[in-house]
């Protein structure tokens, strides 16, 4: 037993002592399927597949063997954040969303499959009443449609399976979610230390650049832009991220701010350290708690861009988005209303998870907060 | 005698403010010989830390400038290095050691990391080389279990533990200059003393020059090979320790050592020099001190003083010796 874990910790060493080649051969690879998807196979998986896959490697190579190095200090912070049981919550709803999303769509029907057989029917334990003309009698008689089983959901009015495209659309919407997030952290993390650290002019180019960025209205931007390329998710998640960054900058600068006088990056200077290597290896990590923080806070404000986005009909129409079947929903609402208020709660509880946990997040990193 | 490895020579280090031009260091000469300790002894604000930063090139650009002087390291004038250069200089050839080293190593980091970049950056060593090495550096500082220290983040060392990590971390890359800022004032006397003893020890067993800055005359005859007082900003007086502390000639340095407390004798009051350090925006006229000495001359509100040599390597800068004889 022993020496299996020690097998399996010498192999953890070796894994960990190449990370950098292996990472470099994932995306490497990578690079070349996508070429490969592109130009001569035409499309086989989506862009954001690959994204997924770099990020993956990026977890399990970097994220994991440094979260498992400071294990007492994450299980400090989950002995704090566990108090706050909103978040703990937020938290479970998180990888509950996640599971629904990677392995959901394994035990369900096709989303997109159109069946007018069975359009309208009821979610599982309601009724539909509907008056039909009976055409062999004459007479208008009520039509009883009761909730099955076989959709516990119901559908909508093509027959699509409403279960199905609520996981679908999970998936979609924590993608835009994670991706536009992630984009917009990491442009507003090197915006903001960079002109924390470098300061004067630079600081003031850069603060200016961001305030511009602020006062234009962004959602103007994404319907212009979406309009002018067509909708298409990979660019709406781009474009999201390339303008949500503004507040994130801000807050990082006035952060790093405090930081840059510190005794640690002078000393740091003082042993030969380059300007890159302070930002990147000095600034950065001591904000990174603020980083975790900000990031699970505007995740939300994300996925209701992008609902919103698909709700007035800007949205990739080949992916069934929350927002879609929301809009989608919304013409009937007198009748097949479950069919609106499915999206419409997912969207609600979602974006409440993410607040409640950002805030437990907030709380618990936070040195001088007593939770 | 000995190779001179630092060479400074009228050393100006003015910062623009917005009331007026702060003279922190303005016009100061000294040789640093290789494998000495030089001693920077002052009071608060007489420039030493200011004369430090100059040298490694770390003066805040905006509001300092460096106006005037040579700084040679070896044949290396530091003022006309790119900043390329001086940077890859910076920790290997010449590396400091700050005052609080609470706040001078970074908290989200172990030390063991901390000190392992150190080495991998200037040396190039891979992860286990960084690893080894860092041991023998904590061992070498005098660091008990150094394999546990390295998983400690700093704020889980004690203050000592943490002033010889920096030390550890200052000496990775065998610098041939080590400046050291006040590295005994935040902590307490025990751990004074201990710290003390590593830089005598370091000094016997690595042919490195020290450049010492402290405001604590006592702690100077353990470790000091020279002496250079400084005054504003100023050079006051030169010479070995012994020279210094058995025969001062500079009224600063007389009542500087007049200052120092002596627990075998009792005194009711410490001795104090009165007065104030000189405000480096709008300083006196002549010799800075004179507003604060006993033995102020006439000459003393007019002229600065020139160097006087009054025996073999001490110099003083002070009217009273001008005079044929007194």
């Amino acid at each position: 037993m022993t020496d299996q874990l020690k097998n399996i910790k010498n192999i953890a060493r070796k894994v960990g002592s190449a990370k950098k080649p292996i990472f470099i051969t994932v995306i490497v690879l990578l690079g070349i399927t996508f070429l490969l998807d592109i130009f001569v196979v035409d499309r086989i998986f989506d862009i954001l597949v690959y994204l997924y896959i770099a990020l993956g490697a990026l977890f399990v190579l970097y994220g994991i063997p440094s979260l498992y190095a400071s294990r007492r200090l994450m299980l400090y912070y989950w002995q704090r954040a566990s108090k706050n049981k909103l978040a703990v919550g937020g938290l479970a709803f998180i990888l509950f969303l996640i599971l629904l999303a990677i392995i959901g769509p394994l035990f369900t029907a096709d989303p997109t499959a159109v069946n007018f057989e069975e359009k309208n029917v009821p979610p599982l334990g309601f009724a539909l009443e509907e008056s039909v003309y009976d055409l062999k009698t004459g007479q208008f008689i009520t039509h009883q449609t009761t909730g099955t089983g076989e959709h516990p959901l119901g559908t909508d009015d093509k027959g699509r399976d409403l279960m199905a495209m609520i996981i679908s659309g999970a998936s979609v919407s924590l993608q835009v979610g994670l991706f536009a997030t992630g984009i917009a952290i990491a442009l507003g993390t090197l915006i903001g230390v960079s002109a924390a650290y470098l300061g004067g002019k630079v600081d003031n180019v850069l603060m200016r650049f961001t305030d511009i960025m602020m006062t234009f209205p962004f959602f103007l931007l994404l319907v212009f832009i979406v309009f002018i390329f067509g909708p298409n998710l990979a660019l709406i998640v781009v474009i999201i991220g390339l303008t949500g960054w503004t507040g994130t900058a801000r807050l990082i600068r006035s952060e790093s701010l405090s930081l840059r006088t510190r005794e640690f990056v002078m000393a740091s200077k003082a042993l030969g350290a380059s300007d890159g290597r302070i930002v990147l290896s000095h600034l950065i990590p001591n904000v990174i708690s603020l980083i975790i923080v900000i990031a699970t806070l505007s995740i939300p404000g994300v996925i209701l861009a992008e609902a919103a986005l698909s709700f007035i009909g800007l949205g990739d129409p080949n992916v069934a988005s929350w927002g879609m079947i929301l809009r989608a929903g919304q013409q009937n609402l007198d009748t097949t209303w479950w069919v609106a208020v499915a999206p419409g709660v997912m969207l609600f509880f979602t974006v409440l998870a993410f607040n409640f946990l950002g805030d437990g997040l907030r709380d618990a990193f936070d040195p001088r907060s007593n939770v | 005698m000995t190779e001179t490895i630092l060479r400074i020579r009228n050393l100006k280090t003015y910062f623009f403010t917005r009331r007026g031009i702060v003279k922190a260091v303005d016009g100061i000469d000294f040789d640093l010989l290789k494998s000495e300790c030089l001693c920077l002894v002052g009071e608060s604000g007489c420039g030493k830390t200011v004369t430090a930063l100059s040298i490694i090139g770390l003066i805040d650009s905006p509001p300092g400038r460096i106006v005037d002087g040579e700084i040679y390291y070896d044949s290396l004038n530091l003022l006309e290095c790119p900043p390329d250069q001086l940077r890859h200089l910076r920790g290997k050839e010449i590396a400091m050691v700050f005052q609080d080293a609470q706040s001078a190593l970074n908290p989200v980091f172990t030390v063991g990391d901390q000190i392992a970049e150190q080495v991998k950056l200037h040396l190039g060593m891979n992860q286990r080389q960084a690893k080894e090495k860092t041991l023998s550096l904590l061992k070498e500082v005098g660091i008990p279990s150094p394999e546990k220290a390295t998983d400690y983040y700093p704020h889980q060392l004690s203050g000592g533990m943490r002033q010889r990590a920096m030390i550890a971390m200052s000496l990775s890359c065998d610098p041939q200059i080590l400046i050291a800022d006040e590295p005994t004032t935040a902590v307490d006397v025990t751990v004074k003393a201990q710290i003390l003893d590593i830089f005598s020890q370091l000094k016997n067993a690595r042919q490195m020059s020290f450049l010492f800055i402290t405001h604590e005359l006592g702690i100077v005859p353990q470790i000091g090979d020279r002496i250079l007082v400084m005054y504003g900003g100023r050079v006051a007086e030169t010479a070995t320790v012994t020279e210094l502390l058995n025969n001062p000639k500079h009224p600063y340095t007389a009542s500087l050592i007049k200052c120092l407390p002596d627990i075998a004798q009792t005194r009711d009051r410490l001795e104090s020099i009165p007065g104030t350090v000189p405000s480096l925006i709008d300083p006196p006229r002549g010799c800075l001190f004179h507003p604060r000495c006993d033995q102020a001359m006439a000459i003393c509100q007019k002229e600065a003083p020139p160097p006087f040599t009054v025996a073999e390597g001490h110099t003083v800068f002070c009217h009273l010796y001008s005079l044929p004889k007194r």
